[in-house]
């Protein structure tokens, strides 16, 4: 019956996807599936290998960026106080945008998939390391107390409660991974790589081979959602039990004096200096292309300099808060969309998926079809490339309801807006806050990327610039701003996300 | 271990603006079995909590024997049954009363002997959700037991026991418990059950917890469960009850 | 018919020797005995880069004791970086690139100009043409910002307000021309137009270079330390690229078959890289180059540059420019 309606669904997507590729043709700009079935019966070698390639380097990324950020969650867990300066930490290297990191890597890594598998690591360690940590820290209070009364500690709680527990929120993060992991790699490929995907991909859309680009996005999308499919499984087998309500007691504001905090926030600053000058210096970079902090300090401090930046920050700005909130929006509204109506979810997914895993130079063309290149094109643009880690953390956090709540609301005859207003939506509060914090860094790199596509202003232009005109001051100088303006907003949704889950979900302030 | 008794002195504890427990000072004889009773929110369980070191007293201390309650905990020689049964749901039941043992870092082989005792033969490897939620509560009261602590606090831990199993239970722990010369706090809701498993039944008034009445129960000289239909066990019943209409 | 001079005897006297004595070192031991040298290319392979593969596949450069590696370029690999961080020794830039990279602090020359005509050109639909800088009044045009400045320099070498042409910020993808987005592109003769006629979309192009625009493309660059440190490995590396680039001229359908072959995992289509191959060659090979040599520039040919340089806010001297290799290539 399932497949049966599967099967149909399937068919009559196709077949409205073949006709708008036929009303389409002399623009070149969609292809159908006929197409596209041709292109990879002709070219089937050439796609394998390149697959191959691409999703090895993807696989590879993917356990080492999952490994770091596992790690790094698990440090932050046995070090409470280390998480501010290791989120931040971990915040500033994911903001770090691929046009300064490409001909840093390249050079450090010569030829050779080292750069793919490093920004594919980069591409998934950020979600993972925020799912991850909403995961070890969504332990019922009653745990850790069981912990205490046999005077276990930290590394006990950890390994017998907050581990295990942890992993339907671990999937979260290694499911958005998936997607996220195999564009990465595609991306890297963009430094100079030999063979791949990302390539091919670059290739077929110069070369006007709209088959080309539209079977290269079917085979990306294909393999992310193969990807996205088995975690999902692996997850359903590993979660078995329903969840739990977290009763957690209201935790006192430790009110830490405005100096301790400025204090710490003084010290983080002057770590990522001290970090940032002695990578550089470590691997021997040239100061040509790889600034130190004092060289932006100086190239700043000139007041033409700032204002340009200033000026292409305030107009980046502009679009990355309307595109921000509809990432978000679309984000979460899609998940509680799937959650009302299931069948729409089976629909839906590989869409989400496809989008995420397909390169934004693919996908911008057909939004700026749509939407054209003004302020909806831009906000689309960005909403595209961030929406994915939200829809998926909250569909997480919506089926975290505890099941005697919606017991109890079926009791009632509660209907499912009830159920999903007063139950499931402040259950996936948690699971909102942690992706609008992911969210933060991903929407002001997409405004970046959406500026040079379609505006032709602000930071993402100016760095498009600056790369062909080796201004690496001005480049850094925005890497830097691009950087403050990440942890400030993210300080601002922590700051938020306090208020609400002091309410809703006191074990996540612990 | 000789006499681990718990010396509560001069304790006090305040959670924001309220305060719970005041210049509370209380003595609880080794091996004797305690029921706290008292008013809801009258600071009972944070009591307990403190005497497990889940909290710290503000000022005043706690001792048990010569030690700190941390220091008790940390050898395995407390356990606790909360008012949930706090079970791991990705755990089976046999491996969840195991855990008290694994945590305490004593022997995991009583756990059949367990399972039995509380009765859950036969449900060894379900998982908690599988169960109903008395039978929960059984599993969280085996897994105290089976490090065999010196130190056990139960927090209502029989409110979700059906009336069959839990008149099994007062039946068959108080035996065990004293056998050990384990020194157990019992919080309850229940005033039979406070007179008829203790030694003492001590009657908090609430904000901030003190002491209104400390009665002593003699009626178990005997192995066998009172007869609560005695005399004596009625006068105990009543003065304690007497106490908490006078506490509430 | 332009011919591109012949390399002197002596030049072939010289490269027959130094090889000999290369391959008279033992050959199972050949390889080891070869000079390892990146090459940084601008740019994703293609025939663009075809001059190169000869000379690799035919062993001008093993035969010179260089073992050549063809490092490849992309969107987000710029070719400074390596070339300024000795992990290339030559690289593939062009003359305002390079202005910007000098400006900067790169200790970059010029050594020899392969495009002696600056590719950039506008690409328009025939059924709209823009066949002259007038045209592009009241258009829209579909470029990267960052292109602005190109624009600027070529409205102002012909007298046209830049004002009076809207500019849309596009991908570098003739798409946004073939569906009607924009009425032409700012793009490379020899790639988007390619494309378009490969896939049978009629279209014209303007090549800048025949309005003013001079600018010195796909430019070899090196830095100062290596022209005195490694003068040797760059004699030969240029030497084995002039003459992979004087065998694609004789048959442009050979290196871009060759291209095809040697890259079988690139997508190359042979039809477009045919194209392009031939196109470049208006691009490459000259009255100059026919008469001192692929590659060339003479004192005139930089002034034009220093000047349409100017125009694009670039103040550079004829210091950016050295011969000095070439001249011992053709010596």
């Amino acid at each position: 019956m399932a497949v049966g309606r599967f099967i149909v669904t399937a068919v009559v997507f196709a077949l409205v996807w073949e006709f708008l590729a036929r009303a389409q043709t002399g623009s070149m700009i969609i292809s159908g599936p006929v197409a596209i079935a041709e292109y990879l019966t002709n070219n089937s070698g050439l796609i394998v290998r390149a697959a191959t390639e691409t999703t090895t380097n993807a696989v590879l990324g993917f356990l080492w960026g999952n490994l770091a950020a596992m790690m790094l969650a698990v440090i932050v867990t046995l070090l409470p106080r280390s998480e501010w300066t290791i989120s931040t930490l971990a915040l500033l290297v994911f903001c770090i945008p691929l046009i300064a990191s490409g001909p840093i890597l390249r050079v450090l890594f010569g030829p050779g998939p080292g750069p793919q598998i490093t920004l594919a690591a980069l591409a998934v360690y950020y979600t993972t390391f925020l799912a991850f940590l909403v995961g070890l820290k969504a332990v019922s209070q009653n745990w850790t107390d069981l912990m205490g009364v046999y005077g276990r500690g930290r590394v006990a709680t950890l390994f017998t409660v907050r581990l295990r527990a942890s992993v339907p929120y671990l999937f979260v993060g290694l499911q958005i991974a998936a997607p996220a992991a195999f564009l990465g790699a595609m991306i890297g490929e963009f430094t100079g790589a030999e063979r791949g995907l990302g390539v091919l991909t670059l290739r077929a859309m110069r070369g006007l081979q709209t088959d080309a680009t539209w079977s290269l996005a079917c085979v990306s999308a294909g393999i992310a959602m193969l990807g996205y499919g088995c975690l999902g499984a692996l997850r359903r087998k590993f979660t078995p039990h329903a969840p739990v309500i977290l009763f957690s007691p209201k935790r006192l504001d430790l009110g830490r004096s405005i100096t301790i905090q400025l204090i710490g926030f003084v010290s983080v600053v002057g770590l990522v200096f001290v970090l940032w000058q002695g990578a550089m210096d470590a691997f021997g970079l040239n100061p040509f292309f790889a600034k130190r902090p004092g060289d932006i300090f100086r190239f700043l401090s000139e007041p033409a300099h700032l204002n340009t930046l200033l000026a292409a920050l305030g107009a980046t700005l502009a679009y990355a808060v309307p595109g921000y909130l509809a990432g978000l929006g679309l984000g979460a509204g899609l998940a509680i969309l799937l959650m009302l109506w299931p069948p729409v979810a089976r629909a839906t997914m590989p869409i989400a998926i496809a989008l995420r895993a397909v390169p934004i130079i693919t996908t911008a063309p057909l939004l700026v079809l749509a939407f054209g290149r003004g302020f909806t094109g831009t906000v689309a643009i960005v909403a595209v490339m961030i929406f994915f880690p939200t829809l998926v953390a909250c569909l997480q956090g919506l089926r975290q309801t505890p099941a005697q709540i919606v017991d109890l609301f079926e009791s009632y005859g509660a209907s499912r807006f009830q159920l999903l207003r007063s139950a499931q939506i402040p259950a996936m509060l948690p699971a909102l806050f942690a992706s609008a914090r992911m969210a933060v860094p991903a929407a002001l790199l997409a405004v970046t990327t959406a500026e040079w596509l379609a505006t032709g202003r602000g930071i993402g232009v100016l760095m498009a610039l600056t790369s062909s005109t080796s201004d690496y001051n001005m480049l850094w100088s925005c890497v830097v701003v691009l950087c403050l303006v990440a942890v400030v907003s993210y300080a601002f949704v922590a700051w938020c996300e306090k208020k609400v889950l002091g309410i809703y979900a006191n074990e996540q302030l612990a | 271990m000789t006499r681990a008794d718990i010396h509560c002195d001069n304790i006090q504890k305040s959670f924001g603006a309220v305060e719970t427990v005041s210049q509370l000072s209380i003595v609880f004889k080794s091996g004797q079995t305690t029921a706290l009773v008292g008013p809801s929110g009258c600071g009972k369980s944070t009591i307990l909590r403190m005497i497990a070191g889940l909290e710290t007293p503000d000022t005043g201390s706690i001792r048990i024997g010569q030690e700190t309650p941390r220091q008790v905990a940390r050898r395995g020689g407390l356990s606790m049954a909360f008012q949930d049964p706090s079970l791991l749901p990705w755990r089976s039941v046999r491996s969840n009363i195991a855990l008290g043992a694994e945590l305490a870092r004593k022997p995991v082989d009583r756990v059949d002997e367990l399972i039995d005792l509380v009765g859950l033969v036969g449900f060894s490897d379900h998982r908690p959700a599988e169960l109903s939620g008395g039978m929960r509560q059984r599993a969280a009261i085996a897994r105290s037991l089976i490090s065999a602590p010196d130190v056990l606090l139960l927090d209502e831990p029989f409110g979700a026991v059906d009336a069959i199993t839990r008149r099994r239970l007062n039946r068959d722990l108080p035996p065990l418990w004293r056998e050990r010369k384990t020194t157990t706090l019992l919080v309850t809701h229940s005033v039979e059950e406070a007179v008829l498993l203790s030694d003492r039944v001590i009657v908090l008034c609430p904000r901030p917890a003190r002491v209104l009445a400390d009665i002593p129960v003699d009626l178990h000289h005997n192995r066998a469960l009172p007869e609560t239909n005695a005399p004596a066990f009625r006068d105990l019943a009543m003065r304690v009850l007497t106490a908490l209409e006078e506490a509430a | 018919m332009i011919k591109p001079v012949h390399l002197t005897r002596r030049f072939f006297l010289q490269t027959s020797a130094a090889g000999f004595a290369a391959s008279a070192t033992a050959l199972p031991a050949l390889a080891a005995n070869l000079q390892p040298v990146t090459f940084q290319l601008s740019w994703l392979h293609s025939v663009q880069f075809g001059g190169s593969y000869i000379a690799m596949k035919n062993g001008y450069w093993s035969d010179l004791g260089l073992d050549v590696s063809l490092a490849q370029g992309g969107p987000n690999a710029p070719v400074e970086p390596p070339v300024v961080s000795g992990t290339a020794l030559v690289g593939i830039s062009a003359a305002d690139y390079t202005a910007a990279a000098v400006e900067q602090g790169a200790p970059f020359k010029i050594i020899a100009v392969a495009m002696q005509r600056n590719p950039f050109a506008i690409a328009s639909l025939s059924g709209n043409p823009v066949n002259e800088p007038a045209d592009l009044i009241g258009k829209k045009i579909g470029m990267a910002v960052a292109n602005t400045p190109v624009l600027q320099a070529l409205c102002t070498l012909n007298g046209i307000d830049i004002n009076q042409i809207e500019i849309v910020p596009t991908q570098y993808d003739p798409a946004p021309l073939v569906s009607g987005q924009v009425d032409c592109l700012l793009c490379w003769e020899t790639d988007l137009p390619v494309a378009m006629t490969v896939q049978g979309v009629e279209n014209t192009t303007m090549l800048m270079a025949d309005y003013g625009y001079a600018v010195h493309s796909q430019t070899y660059i090196a830095t100062e330390e290596s022209l005195t440190e490694r003068r040797d490995t760059l004699v030969s590396l240029l030497k084995g690229e002039v003459m992979g680039w004087n065998d694609y001229y004789k048959d442009t359908d050979a290196a871009a078959a060759l291209a095809v072959e040697m890259f079988p995992d690139a997508g190359l289509d042979p039809e477009a890289q045919k194209l392009q191959a031939a196109r470049q060659v208006p691009l490459m090979f000259s009255d100059l180059t026919a008469e001192h040599g692929f590659g060339w520039f003479t004192q005139d040919t930089v002034a034009e540059n220093i000047e349409t340089l100017g125009l694009l806010g670039r103040q550079v001297t004829a210091d950016l420019w050295d011969r000095s290799v070439l001249e011992e290539v053709y010596g």
